[in-house]
């Protein structure tokens, strides 16, 4: 579905001139179906590669190909293409109707009235239709980008940093939003910091480290990159073993890891001290741990 | 592509609507015309209530004239700023088409205004018993025709630079300014002061008076419809030259804005 191969992205900046490397031979490669996510630190690349992939930023060297062809800005490629970006890059002078026809309308194909109010009555709109953007929190502007995905079969989604700023409440609606989008057979790619939301998302993730991809794989396979640890909350009443890591007290109870194979020593020890265990369960690496000892690894390799 | 072109004009109209510009206009327009109007209402001759008619019709046009300027500018950098261009070009609507949509919207704003400003001039015309001359059609073809070369010169320096830039090429950097300057460098030569450095200059500024769009391109062959209101036979001719002009400079500032559009490299 969309394939980029050493992509090079350099801004010239400030009196000087001075050279800012963006994107440093970014590859990677989403496939039809993905719910792909793009994670990495703020200025790791992130967005500058969405926009390269969208075609918004013409890249200084490197192939960027979506759907078998070279992103253009308005060509027909587009035809089957949302892209939600954040915040304020939206019509703010058009109501919350008015955005909804005309995003629809520039997919040069006509849609109903009923179409555009059933999907703003679906998105919870339809009481703000003649509320200007500029006056909308921004859940509603994301759910006036999501109506056009609705109304139209979309089979691409681009998603720049889709939940910052949200609520909650809404959150969790943009969510089974999505999922819908995906299910229905949507492509998804999503830039974002919330790593516990890709965790809930995406079935692919590609972490970006100074403008590289450090890693692209499934996500199945970070969260289970490093061995597996158990977790544990007691209350120690002295000296505990060298095994237990991670540890952390909150009161007089402890949370902390124990690698798998030290479980039954672990047992022996609370038995034998008379230790009140509180919680023993199998810790999972999340996509955060992955994340953070993928990018510390690369670092210390480089 | 008929209904793209249609949505954006949609759309565009909705940003002049919304737009505190166009409120200006609506105010300024008001007390414009209420104000020169007041002496009217004391005028016991057809000639004073016609100088005075030819006086606001005069002033509104060249108020239109900066309209169409603001028109052009803000359509550009309102949207390059707010970079809701974005949410237009990742879909299958090209920057050509969008660009040709935003000189559209802001012509036919412009051409509804002089429409409203031309039927004012009629209505007062009717109401101080001045006869309706042809000269009021005339100037407000002439005016709009102008209006349609400055709101694509303004659309092509909001492409390229910051809009306080561009407002400052426009007001003071214009060719009117380097005619001007031609005409001095000229005098002093003349004069005996014939260095080569005033000769070198006399011949930039002759050039960028050539090169830079000018608002009436046949003022001089005009100007006298613009005060008496009569227009001769030959005169329509500069209409359709004045057209031509406007036309070539259009398309011209419409390509090279959307070169640089196109060669952003950040939209």
């Amino acid at each position: 579905m969309i394939i980029a191969e050493n992509v090079h992205v350099h801004f010239r900046r400030g009196l000087l001139r001075r050279k800012l490397q963006a994107l440093n031979g970014l590859s990677l490669e989403v496939y039809d179906g993905d719910f792909f996510a793009l994670v990495g630190q703020n200025g790791a690349g992130k967005s500058t590669a969405m926009y390269c992939l969208l075609g918004l930023l013409q890249p200084t060297s490197g192939k960027v190909e979506v759907m078998g062809k070279t992103p253009e800005l308005g060509s027909q490629l587009y035809q089957s293409v949302a892209y939600l970006p954040e915040e304020p890059h939206y019509h703010l002078y058009l109501t919350v109707e008015e955005a909804t026809r005309y995003y629809s309308a520039l997919y040069r194909r006509r849609v109903s009235d009923k179409a555009i109010n059933d999907v703003l009555e679906r998105l919870g709109l339809a009481q703000f239709k003649t509320l200007p953007l500029s006056k909308c929190s921004k859940g509603m502007k994301q759910k006036v980008g999501i109506a056009q995905c609705l109304i139209h079969e979309t089979r691409l989604l681009f998603l720049d940093e889709p939940t910052r700023g949200l609520d909650p409440l809404v959150v969790r609606e943009f969510r089974e939003a999505l999922r819908e989008i995906h299910q229905r057979g949507a492509t998804i790619v999503m830039n974002s910091h919330v790593l516990s939301e890709i965790e809930m998302l995406a079935n692919r993730v590609a972490i970006i480290d100074r403008g590289k991809v450090v890693v692209q794989d499934e996500l199945q396979n970070l969260l289970t990159l490093d061995r597996e640890l158990y977790g544990v909350t007691f209350e120690p009443n002295g000296s505990m073993p060298d095994y237990i890591g991670s540890i952390e007290r909150v009161g007089t109870v402890v949370k902390a890891s124990i690698p798998k194979e030290r479980l039954y020593d672990f047992m022996d020890y609370t038995k034998n001290s008379g230790l009140s265990v509180h919680e023993c369960s199998l810790k999972k690496t999340s996509l955060e741990d992955s994340f953070f000892k993928i990018v510390k690894d690369g670092r210390a390799q480089a | 592509m008929a209904e793209v072109l249609k949505a954006n004009i949609l759309a565009n109209f909705a940003f002049y609507r919304r737009s505190r510009l166009l409120m200006a206009f609506a105010l300024a327009f008001l007390l414009l015309t209420g104000l020169s109007s007041l002496p009217a209402l004391f005028n016991n001759s057809g000639v004073q209530s016609f100088n005075a008619l030819q006086q606001i019709f005069s002033i509104l046009n060249v108020f239109l004239l900066f309209l169409a300027g603001g028109l052009g500018l803000f359509i550009i950098s309102s949207h390059l700023r707010n970079r809701s261009l974005k949410m237009v070009f990742t879909k299958p609507c090209s920057p050509a088409l969008w660009l040709a949509s935003a000189i559209l919207s802001a012509a036919l704003v412009s051409l509804l205004l002089h429409g409203v400003v031309l039927t004012s001039a009629v209505v007062l015309s009717l109401v101080w018993k001045v006869p309706v001359r042809a000269g009021l059609v005339f100037v407000s073809a002439d005016t709009f025709i102008a209006s349609l070369g400055i709101v694509a010169y303004m659309m092509l320096l909001a492409t390229l630079v910051h809009p306080a830039i561009a407002v400052t090429l426009v007001l003071i950097f214009n060719a009117e300014m380097f005619y001007d300057a031609q005409v001095w460098t000229q005098a002093v030569i003349r004069s005996g002061n014939a260095s080569v450095a005033l000769r070198v200059l006399e011949h930039i500024f002759h050039g960028l008076y050539l090169v830079l769009p000018m608002i009436h391109a046949y003022g001089k062959q005009t100007d006298v419809v613009n005060t008496s209101l009569r227009v001769l036979h030959g005169d329509w001719k500069y209409l359709l030259y004045s057209l031509g002009y406007v036309l070539v400079l259009t398309a011209f500032c419409y390509f090279v804005a959307l070169f640089a559009l196109q060669r952003k490299r950040h939209i």
